[in-house]
């Protein structure tokens, strides 16, 4: 089996196909958005849109709460941390290939 | 260990480095810190998510005392064994039937799969393998996908230039797993290649992560890179130098003449335009052959009568401003 690089755009998604997608009530969205764990745009009526890449979001933030019973408010602190990590890391990487 | 079967499974309080008269405190405590280091989130080594599960599978089983009490007397295979077996008599039948098949037949248990779930100790199998996000500390989500994971891939230069198959070997629970890995031509330092759905498993149906394999050339004992640029060393004689020639350089594709202009020093960089790495979707980096001067470390005494005619000769000073 081989693969590929893939590259992946699709549309945005409101609330209740985020919610679906993601199999989580659209209170607990709303909530998680308030909470800045989770990124959407407010349209002029009102409706919030989300990123497809935002689902992989949820994703992470529903493992780190469930592997460390971790409360929403901390989990966006976590995921903030481990973003900056990511980006130190991948940083360093390309310090360390410059350095040789 | 990597690549060991599920069913020679290593003893928990191994998995959780405590000792077999560990407190619950300690057991905790253990937990806890290997948690954090494994967690698929945290720890983005495609095998994190197999060291998580082993190691929430022995703390499920290691905090609750009584099932603690079970493994203790039963070992790996306690969720077979009834409840109402004695561990005394457990222990004298099992060194009775020598030391094989530990267990098995011992307890009278059905084959390991057979409703293990539901009927022992009150441990749901799911909880403890397939749910390790979705069941226990989950509750109020569905499913849950499962985490990217991230893995370096070293190539050569000549790998990245041509691109091709790489076959790469991941461990994990199940075993080694194998994957065939498309290498696009011109991939560079940091790029990553993703394998859809080869990451950490997603929970009730929910899909699997990702798996991107982060390029990271290799260094070369010809090329340096930098982005689609290679830059090569290309050693000249002083009279080369200083006259201009033609000499051959190594390329990825092959000898290459290259023309050196009379009076190039060294540090001087020859471009050879579009012969670095190529780009999918662009122009390809060029070729940078970097002029290093080279005198012979020992001279002829014609040399060495030559090399004195020119320095008496010439006005040539390079440290003059």
């Amino acid at each position: 089996m081989g693969y590929a690089l893939v590259l992946v755009r699709s549309a945005s998604l409101n609330l209740e196909a985020f919610a679906r997608a993601t199999g989580t009530h659209p209170d607990l969205v709303r909530r998680l958005v308030a909470l800045g764990v989770l990124d959407a745009k407010l349209d002029a009526a009102g409706e919030l849109w989300f990123a497809p890449s935002q689902v992989a979001v949820l994703g992470r933030v529903q493992r780190l709460r469930a592997g460390f019973g971790l409360n929403y408010a901390a989990v966006g602190l976590v995921t903030d941390l481990l973003d900056r990590i990511a980006a130190l890391e991948a940083a360093l990487r390309e310090a360390g290939r410059q350095g040789r | 260990m990597p690549g060991a079967p599920r069913a020679d499974r290593r003893d928990f309080y191994e998995i959780l480095g405590v000792s077999r008269t560990a407190t619950q405190d300690e057991i905790q405590q253990a937990y806890r810190k290997l948690a954090r280091q494994h967690h698929p989130d945290v720890n983005k080594d495609p095998g994190a998510e197999d060291r998580f599960k082993e190691i929430s599978e022995a703390h499920d089983v290691l905090s609750d005392p009584q099932t603690r009490r079970r493994y203790d007397a039963f070992g790996p295979d306690f969720r077979q064994v009834p409840e109402d077996v004695d561990p005394e008599a457990f222990q004298r039948s099992r060194a009775g039937a020598g030391t094989g098949g530990a267990g098995r037949g011992a307890g009278g248990g059905g084959g390991f799969g057979a409703g293990l779930g539901d009927d022992l100790g009150g441990i749901n199998i799911e909880d403890l393998l397939g749910g390790i996000f979705g069941g226990r500390a989950g509750r109020g989500f569905g499913p849950i996908p499962g985490a990217d994971a991230e893995a370096e891939l070293e190539l050569t230069v000549e790998e990245a230039f041509q691109g091709g198959r790489r076959s790469v070997t991941l461990e994990g629970a199940d075993g080694r797993r194998t994957l065939d890995v498309k290498i696009p031509a011109g991939v560079t330092n940091g790029q990553r290649i993703r394998l859809a759905g080869q990451g950490g498993r997603g929970s009730e149906g929910a899909p699997n992560g990702d798996l991107y394999f982060v390029v990271q050339i290799a260094p070369h004992p010809r090329y340096r890179v930098d982005g689609r640029d290679l830059y090569v060393d290309l050693p000249l004689a002083p009279w080369e130098a200083a006259l201009g020639t033609t000499v051959a350089v190594e390329t990825p594709r092959g000898e290459m003449k290259v023309k050196v202009p009379p009076g190039t020093s060294t540090g001087k960089r020859l471009r050879l335009r579009h012969h670095g790495l190529p780009h999918p979707r662009g122009s390809a980096g060029h070729l940078y052959a970097e002029v290093r001067i080279m005198v012979p470390a020992k001279l002829t005494d014609e040399e060495r009568r030559l090399f004195s005619q020119l320095a008496d000769v010439s006005t040539f000073d390079p440290r003059r401003q």
